[in-house]
């Protein structure tokens, strides 16, 4: 049991900072890219579009059955010995692409939960008064679809900030492998990963809270 | 103003000394100018580690003094060791500079470059085992090996192998074995004796090393990384010719880790 060295720690917080941008950065653009992915697979699975269905099935079915670093390691290592151009995609690159991929497919799922549990009776109201069928996704479906997932779609934001730890097998540097590196120099391990700890904690926490606005939000229409 | 003249001074002396630079190194940047990527950890204290931020190490230092014979640029990229051979592979980096040893299935696989450090595997233990006392004493036990390197295969090699609980991390093998998780891990005898010395885990060598390994830079087996361990190789000869390149191991290890 030794003494935790507190100014070991202060002193790795501004290093260890300077790799959060990169971090939430992979985050951010693998959410914005998977959100898209993911409306798409959920309306294709909703609406049953023939062939494309089947594809949507699989690609879920595969990006959902298999561990994200087993993604990042075939798309990273593996594809480019297949198609040697692929060596052109860099670890950042095939970091963003990975998160896109896997979290795309379950949350394609959780957004088509959204949308088959809006009540059917509003699609026949819709229905009769003429809408047409992109209409009533766009007008009445898809905003209260998107008020009922956002709560499972920013746990997969979190959870996706969290798996850009993986990027170091990458070769990609950023908050956790910026914090292995220097407690491999350091060889204080309690310390090193306590404040990369606290640094996500406070991250993550941060994002409760624009979590908790949004929600707010989004509940406008039903508050009296 | 008085900022400004500085500015512009500096500016001038940069313009000189880049001009200067230019000069002197043209002839040995014309054979070939290139950015060469080394793939190396980062978590192997001292040869490659970070502190602060900032890469150090023996191989560090070692390859930016090749860099400064080739004329190349060294570009240092970091990645977890199991990663690495693959980064190899797929044309992301050049080399490898992280204490690879020679093995015959390497052999077949990669170019090497002459070896540049000649070391034993090593047995470490908690401080306080007195159970271990060496390679011959590690039937029954948990032994920590990195993923990947050639100490895992060293283990398997021994006639009683299967009587050997062998488990491979990504890294901190160190760790686990001061928390008592593992009874001990094996790795160079030089990190390992640099490790105890200069950090705070409770740890200790088990025995004299048990196999010699020689340690050099792994390249691609085309045209372009033949071309290139020719021109590391003459870079590693004149190191070792001027006595450079036991220095910088004198400068980390107090100890000339360079001779066969």
């Amino acid at each position: 049991m030794h003494a935790l060295d507190f100014d070991y720690m202060l002193g790795l917080v501004p290093i260890l900072l300077g790799y959060l941008p990169l971090t939430l950065e992979m985050a951010a653009a693998g959410m914005a890219c998977a959100l898209v992915l993911a409306c798409l697979l959920a309306v294709i699975r909703v609406t049953r579009v023939p062939g494309l269905n089947a594809f949507a099935l699989l690609f879920i079915s595969f990006f959902r059955g298999t561990p994200l670093l087993v993604q990042l390691f075939l798309f990273y290592y593996g594809l480019p010995q297949v198609l040697t151009f692929l060596v052109a995609i860099n670890g950042i690159t095939a970091t963003i692409l990975g998160l896109t991929l896997h979290f795309s497919a379950y949350m394609a799922e959780s957004i088509r939960a959204a949308i088959v549990g809006i009540d059917r009776s509003q699609t026949e109201a819709a229905l009769s008064i003429g809408m047409t069928r992109a209409q009533l996704m766009r007008r009445i479906v898809l905003p209260q679809a998107t008020r009922i997932a956002t709560p499972t779609l920013m746990n997969y934001f979190i959870d996706m900030i969290k798996s850009t730890s993986l990027a170091f097998t990458l070769g990609v540097t950023e908050l956790m492998g910026a914090t292995q590196k220097e407690a491999a120099g350091s060889f204080l391990y309690f310390e090193a990963f306590l404040v990369v700890a606290v640094i996500y904690w406070i991250v993550v926490e941060a994002l409760s809270w624009v979590q908790k606005w949004l929600e707010q939000r989004l509940n406008r229409a039903y508050q009296r | 103003m008085s900022k400004r003249l500085i500015s512009t001074s500096s500016v001038r002396r940069t313009t000189l000394a880049v001009a200067l630079g230019l000069a002197t190194s043209l002839g040995a940047m014309a054979a070939q100018a290139d950015t060469l990527r080394v793939g190396m950890s980062g978590g192997y204290y001292p040869f490659t580690y970070v502190e602060q931020d900032q890469l150090k190490g023996f191989e560090v230092d070692l390859m930016n003094a090749i860099g400064d014979i080739t004329g190349d640029d060294v570009e240092f990229v970091t990645a977890s060791f199991s990663g690495l051979a693959g980064m190899l592979d797929s044309d992301r980096i050049d080399t490898i500079a992280n204490q690879i040893t020679i093995t015959p299935e390497r052999q077949s696989k990669y170019l090497f470059s002459q070896p540049y450090v000649y070391d034993g595997a090593q047995v470490v233990t908690r401080k306080g085992n007195d159970a271990i006392h060496g390679v011959e004493d590690l039937k029954g036990k948990t032994v920590a090996v990195n993923l990947g390197s050639n100490y895992e295969q060293l283990l398997n090699e021994l006639p009683y192998a299967d009587e050997i609980n062998i488990k491979t991390y990504d890294s901190n093998i160190e760790q686990d074995v001061a928390l008592g998780r593992a009874d001990a891990f094996v790795m160079d005898r030089v990190s390992a004796t640099q490790v105890i010395k200069d950090k705070p885990l409770p740890l200790q060598l088990a025995g004299q090393p048990f196999s010699k390994i020689e340690n050099a830079y792994p390249f691609r087996d085309d045209e372009a990384g033949k071309a290139l361990r020719d021109r590391v190789n003459k870079a590693l000869a004149e190191l070792r010719d001027s006595g450079k390149l036991g220095d910088i191991s004198e400068q980390w290890f107090g100890t000339d880790i360079t001779q066969p």
